[in-house]
């Protein structure tokens, strides 16, 4: 069962990935993209940790894919980027990926993915959550400042100029 | 004499209920019986509990309750049922279409209209079945230039985001279609897809209007995602779980809106913001872009839009009620089943029936769906009330209320609740 489950998510995950490289079409592009975000999230389900799914779906699809899409529509298509149908740099995209694939899987391989048993009970996310407050503090730490910063960055942006007291002046 | 039949006369009706009563034992007598006789003879029954199956007896217990009562028993236990019936999809949308009635009656109360009126006599109670005839019957107009598959899946993915979203609100006690431990991130994960199904509904059409009403819709469901999210923290801090049953659960001496009144104000709002109602409506403002990005849906393709719209609302009512307002939790009012029923059976004069697994339905899950209902129906009042009050908002202000005030708000509430927590009132190892 689980076998077949995990081939299915394979299939979905790498054939929308493929397909939103090669889709000609933006917005089918961006939902294929969001084809292969759901398929990783399949992927946590069955690695019986349901709250990373929750979070892959609800950021990546929610949010991420969100807004491309809205860049896509609000962008028009040929200022983004030329079509250069090129053979060669097709070719060279494709063995530059399986290189890179190969060398990743070798890793993984070498890392003792094999000797790890299956049948212990998944992780409690209570844990994740005190690990993160207690001997991960500084990371936490670190990662909302960062957040914090991109968010005021953000803000300051997007600040009108010519506004005052909500009205525009000028 | 009527309109729809001007030919109507008593005496005809008759005759055909007649006819057909005739046409009936007629083809019994000729096709039902011969195949009684045939199974009778030349089909070897089986024999259960040292009775041969007879036809007969398999009518018998058809009709006997003693053993009907537990198949309907075991049915309702199924997930099938689950899903379907109570508390998921048929509930929901049972729900949902008493919502759109009683918003069209009492927005016509409110405006010193009649509303609906001719249909069923009786205060319009038809309308409903009448509207929902019509929209079958119409014909689907696809446009030209629309973008064909996305936009017949659109309406479908609605409707099933919003049952996936009404499978996880739980009812009663054990009532609940997929009770997960992260109940609360996957109605989060599942809201996220509303936007997206939104956006893709609006630009395949290929219409001005709706593409205009999908970006404002996106906008708008975005950024109100939010405080959205935020708001609900305060009761995650103080319950520690993530699981709705087990949430309303923990509000059996009191709800968390006591303890967390800005929080609930403020999911109220980002909930009228997410259900786009007025004053909200931007995305179908029906009197500046048609119908926003509903303009080009047409027949049972709107149909379908309205109904995940009404189911949609039914669920953030309900979670607003399992959140907040303590889910099932009530006094017992549903009184228990009556003791000598199961004991000594039914009485009717000379005849003593016995029920065996009886009560179909415990008294404390009647009592929790009684409660849970009457809470709901209360918070769904309340958001189809602003409809008959308020104007549309401004965009940038509704902007500047998400971005600013709202998730200001949601963060005071993350500290009362923090508050609460280490003070040690509340929470888990606090006073109550």
């Amino acid at each position: 069962m689980a076998d077949a489950v995990f081939l299915a998510l394979s299939v979905i995950t790498i054939g929308s990935a493929i397909a939103a490289l090669e889709l000609r079409s933006l917005v089918y592009g961006s939902i294929a993209l969001m084809g292969t975000l759901g398929g990783v999230a399949g992927f946590f389900l069955l690695l019986d940790s349901p709250f990373v799914a929750m979070f892959q779906v609800a950021v990546y699809i929610g949010s991420i894919a969100v807004l491309i899409l809205f860049t896509v529509m609000l962008v028009k298509r040929e200022l983004i980027f030329k079509k250069i149908e090129d053979k060669r740099r097709k070719f060279a995209g494709i063995g530059l990926m399986l290189v890179l694939m190969v060398g990743l899987g070798a890793v993984v391989l070498d890392s003792g993915i094999k000797e790890i048993t299956t049948d212990e009970p998944p992780v409690d996310f209570r844990e994740i959550g005190t690990d993160f407050l207690t001997y991960y503090w500084p990371a936490l730490i670190l990662m909302a400042l960062i957040l914090s910063g991109a968010v005021t960055g953000a803000l300051v942006l997007a600040r009108r100029v010519d506004e005052e007291n909500g009205q525009r002046v000028k | 004499m009527s309109i729809i039949a001007p030919k109507f006369k008593l005496s005809e009706f008759i005759k055909s209920i007649l006819d057909n009563i005739f046409w009936i034992l007629l083809i019994l007598t000729l096709i039902g019986l011969p195949a009684i006789q045939f199974i009778l003879f030349y089909i070897e029954m089986p024999v259960i509990n040292g009775e041969l199956l007879t036809p007969f007896l398999a009518l018998t217990w058809l009709a006997d309750p003693s053993r009907s009562i537990p198949i309907i028993k075991a049915f309702m236990t199924t997930d099938l049922f689950r899903i379907a019936a109570f508390p998921g999809f048929g509930f929901a949308a049972l729900i949902a279409a008493g919502t759109i009635f009683v918003e069209r009656k009492m927005l016509a109360k409110l405006q010193l209209r009649v509303g609906p009126f001719y249909c069923g006599k009786v205060e319009g109670i038809l309308q409903l079945m009448g509207d929902g005839l019509k929209l079958i019957s119409k014909e689907i107009i696809i446009p030209a230039k629309a973008d064909k598959p996305l936009f017949w899946a659109a309406p479908v993915l609605f409707v099933a985001t919003a049952a996936a979203f009404v499978a996880l609100i739980p009812v009663a006690p054990g009532w609940v279609v997929a009770d997960i431990d992260v109940g609360l991130l996957a109605v989060f994960a599942v809201i996220g897809f509303f936007p997206v199904i939104t956006i893709l509904s609006a630009w395949s059409a290929n219409s001005k209007f709706p593409f205009i009403g999908g970006i404002r819709a996106l906008y708008q469901m975005v950024s109100f995602e939010i405080p959205l999210i935020l708001s609900l923290l305060g009761v995650v801090i103080l319950t520690g779980t993530l699981n709705l049953s087990e949430i309303a659960a923990s509000q059996s001496s009191f709800p968390w809106i006591i303890f967390l009144p800005v929080g609930a104000i403020v999911f109220f709002i980002t909930m009228l913001a997410e259900l786009e109602r007025i004053p909200f409506d931007l995305p179908e403002a029906e009197s500046e872009i048609v119908a926003g990005w509903l303009t080009e849906f047409s027949g049972m393709m709107y149909g379908l839009v309205q109904l995940g719209t009404y189911l949609k609302l039914y669920a953030f009512a309900a979670l607003f009620v399992v959140l907040f307002l303590g889910g099932w939790n009530g006094p017992m009012l549903w009184p228990p089943f009556p003791e000598e029923i199961i004991t000594e059976g039914i009485e009717l004069g000379p005849v003593t029936a016995q029920f065996p697994g009886l009560p179909i339905l415990t008294q404390e899950m009647i009592n929790g769906t009684l409660w849970f209902v009457l809470k709901t129906v209360g918070v769904i009042f309340f958001i189809l009330l602003p409809r008959g009050v308020f104007p549309r908002i401004r965009v940038d202000l509704l902007l500047d209320l998400g971005w600013k005030k709202l998730i200001g708000l949601a963060f005071v509430n993350i500290f009362i609740a923090l508050g609460l927590l280490y003070a040690g009132i509340l929470g888990p190892g606090g006073i109550f």
